[in-house]
């Protein structure tokens, strides 16, 4: 008898999701697992998304912020750089700001600069709060409201506080983020309960929350990984959604993406934090990413060599 | 299915104070509600009992007897507690149960020399050294540690309870499908053995309100594998009915999920509807979430 190449039996497929102001950017669409070319479509390949702060970051890493310095603390500028120069594919805007643990500043304020900086790019823009479930109700209502008409993608929006989030979003017509703490189950329930309240789930991405390198990011790949079984095998249509793995705070907030070169042993801190954000990525996007959100701009040009080898 | 009831507790908010300054009403009063609820045992749980273990023991053990002579499971990891529970039970409707035995040598050499003793059945609990089981596989290595002694201190087969240990479905739904496929295999690997499990185990962390269903649910699909007995909530009243042969149509229709046969489901009511979509839940044919009955 001939030998027969093993294949993964689908049923489901994961739903596109049409991302920006010009709607002109999807993201899902896979009909197979992920990077299995050879058993079914991936229409969209992986997205890779920069990072901007609305403040200039004050505890960045040396090899990290220099990259940065002209246009630490302008966000418009740093949006537009990373877009022109970096040849980010979209932009993720964090409100740190308003975070109420440290500046806790105006949500007002920092809808406008959503809004400034979603007009001043092409690409589509994620604006995430800090995860207070208080101040995101505010602020992300505000920004919901601000950025009419340029579909931002909103989060994290979390189980407990998802209505007084997702309900501006389907008013302003926004994607939703829906994030969860690093399990299927809650992933699955939190689409549910946006669905009850309306969500479109065509408005839906899952961000199933990303753990750093060393720092527990093996749950996330078996968590996504899992997200993909339900959907694309056992039809369950609650998870169909593309995912976002917020990466690159969480590398590079770790301890040994911050060392300087004091220690011989852990090499150059320049090299080591990119790889260890490389390293993230691809294990993200094996897992099933369709956003990997970065913040170096060599870690950018790594993974966009890495889907080449991929896509085209 | 027997069925003991598990709700002499001293984690309870009442039955705990009780038990600590032996205040035999509430006590009493527990017994005859859980004796009034056509239970065939009543589990007395003191979990690790620390302090003053075996007085309170063979105080909560007298004071239920006191009310009923349902034959008892006595539930503590105090060996001496557990002795001296032993010593004052009454046993004229049936031998005391040992709740429960772990595969981890110390507890099988200090609690089999004791079921010998007293003549106790004993819970063989599917628990090792390296803690939970991850599969069927691993509860069939566990068991054979465990059938190994209970040979060697020559239990009777029938005195033996297997306890496979139920988990979670909201958490470790695929450590679920691991009990199940168990069962599908005890008949075969422990002939003659009898079986129980700690049942509500399975809705733990559930909304509470749907507990009885994925409770009464799970225990349809163990009962159909070969459970004998199972540790329940004994005030949920369907869950007897399901245990005393009652809801034919209901245990047929999620016996047709088990046997993976074609169910039209247009043609249920909601609630029949409910026990479809929760024997797929528990079988593992859909992932667990809070909300699984509005799919």
């Amino acid at each position: 008898m001939a030998f027969e190449t093993p294949k993964i039996n689908y049923s489901g497929k994961i739903r596109e999701v049409k991302l920006g102001k010009s709607k002109n950017v999807s993201v899902g669409g896979e009909s197979a697992y992920p990077l299995y070319l050879f058993e079914g479509e991936n229409p969209n390949p992986p997205k890779i998304a920069m990072e901007v702060f609305d403040l200039a970051p004050e505890e960045w890493a040396d090899a990290v912020i220099a990259p940065f310095k002209d246009v630490a603390g302008d966000p418009v500028a740093w949006a537009k750089l990373n877009v022109e120069q970096h040849g980010a594919d979209m932009i993720a805007l964090y409100l740190v700001s308003t975070d109420p643990n440290d500046k806790n500043m105006d949500a007002a304020q920092a809808a406008e600069t959503a809004k400034k900086v979603a007009q001043a790019v092409d690409v589509p823009v994620i604006v995430y709060g800090t995860g207070s479930e208080e101040k995101d109700a505010e602020v992300l209502a505000k920004v919901a409201e601000a950025c009419e008409g340029l579909n931002v993608i909103i989060g994290p929006v979390q189980e407990a506080g998802h209505k007084k989030i997702g309900a501006p979003c389907i008013g302003y017509k926004h994607t939703v983020s829906a994030n969860t703490p690093i399990d299927v189950n809650l992933a699955k329930q939190l689409n549910i309960l946006l669905g009850n309240l309306g969500v479109n789930a065509d408005n839906i991405i899952i961000d199933p929350t990303t753990g750093g390198l060393g720092y527990g990011i093996e749950y996330t790949y078996s968590v996504i990984e899992r997200i993909r079984m339900a959907a694309l095998t056992q039809q369950d249509a609650q998870l169909q959604q593309p995912i976002i793995s917020v990466l690159g705070r969480e590398v590079w907030k770790c301890k040994e993406a911050k060392m300087g070169a004091e220690d011989e042993k852990y090499g150059d801190p320049t090299k080591r934090g990119i790889l260890m954000e490389a390293v993230s990525a691809v294990s993200m996007i094996i897992s099933g990413a369709d956003i990997v959100v970065l913040r170096h701009p060599e870690t950018v040009k790594l993974i966009k060599q890495y889907l080449k080898a991929f896509f085209n | 299915m027997k069925l003991v009831g598990e709700n002499m507790n001293v984690m309870s908010k009442t039955l705990g104070p009780a038990m600590r300054e032996r205040d035999a009403g509430p006590i009493r009063k527990m017994a005859e509600n859980i004796a009034s609820k056509n239970v065939d045992f009543i589990d007395i749980n003191l979990g690790p009992a620390r302090k003053q273990g075996a007085e309170m023991m063979e105080w909560v053990v007298k004071t239920v007897n006191e009310v009923t002579d349902i034959p008892l499971f006595l539930d503590t990891s105090n060996v001496e507690a557990m002795e001296a529970g032993l010593k004052v039970v009454k046993r004229d409707k049936g031998k005391p149960v040992i709740n429960s035995v772990s595969a981890r040598p110390e507890r099988m050499e200090a609690l089999f020399p004791l079921a010998k003793t007293y003549e106790a059945g004993v819970v063989a609990l599917l628990l090792g050294v390296d803690g939970i089981p991850r599969d069927e596989n691993e509860r069939g290595i566990l068991w054979s540690e465990l059938m190994v002694k209970c040979t060697e201190f020559e239990l009777a087969p029938q005195d033996v309870y297997v306890d496979p240990i139920v988990l979670p479905v909201n958490t470790q739904q695929n450590q679920v499908q691991g009990c199940t496929n168990f069962m599908m295999m005890f008949r075969d690997i422990a002939p003659g053995y009898s079986s129980t499990c700690g049942l509500s185990n399975i809705s733990n962390g559930a909304p509470e309100h749907l507990r009885p269903i994925l409770n009464q649910t799970y225990s349809v699909i163990l009962n159909h594998l070969g459970m004998e007995s199972a540790i329940v909530d004994a005030f949920d009243a369907d869950l007897t009915a399901f245990a005393r042969g009652g809801k034919a149509e209901i245990r047929d229709l999620i016996l047709k999920a088990v046997n993976g046969e074609d169910i039209d489901t247009a043609s249920l009511s909601k609630d029949m509807l409910d026990y479809v979509k929760t024997a797929k839940l528990l079988l593992g044919q859909s992932l667990y979430s809070d909300s699984w009955l509005e799919l």
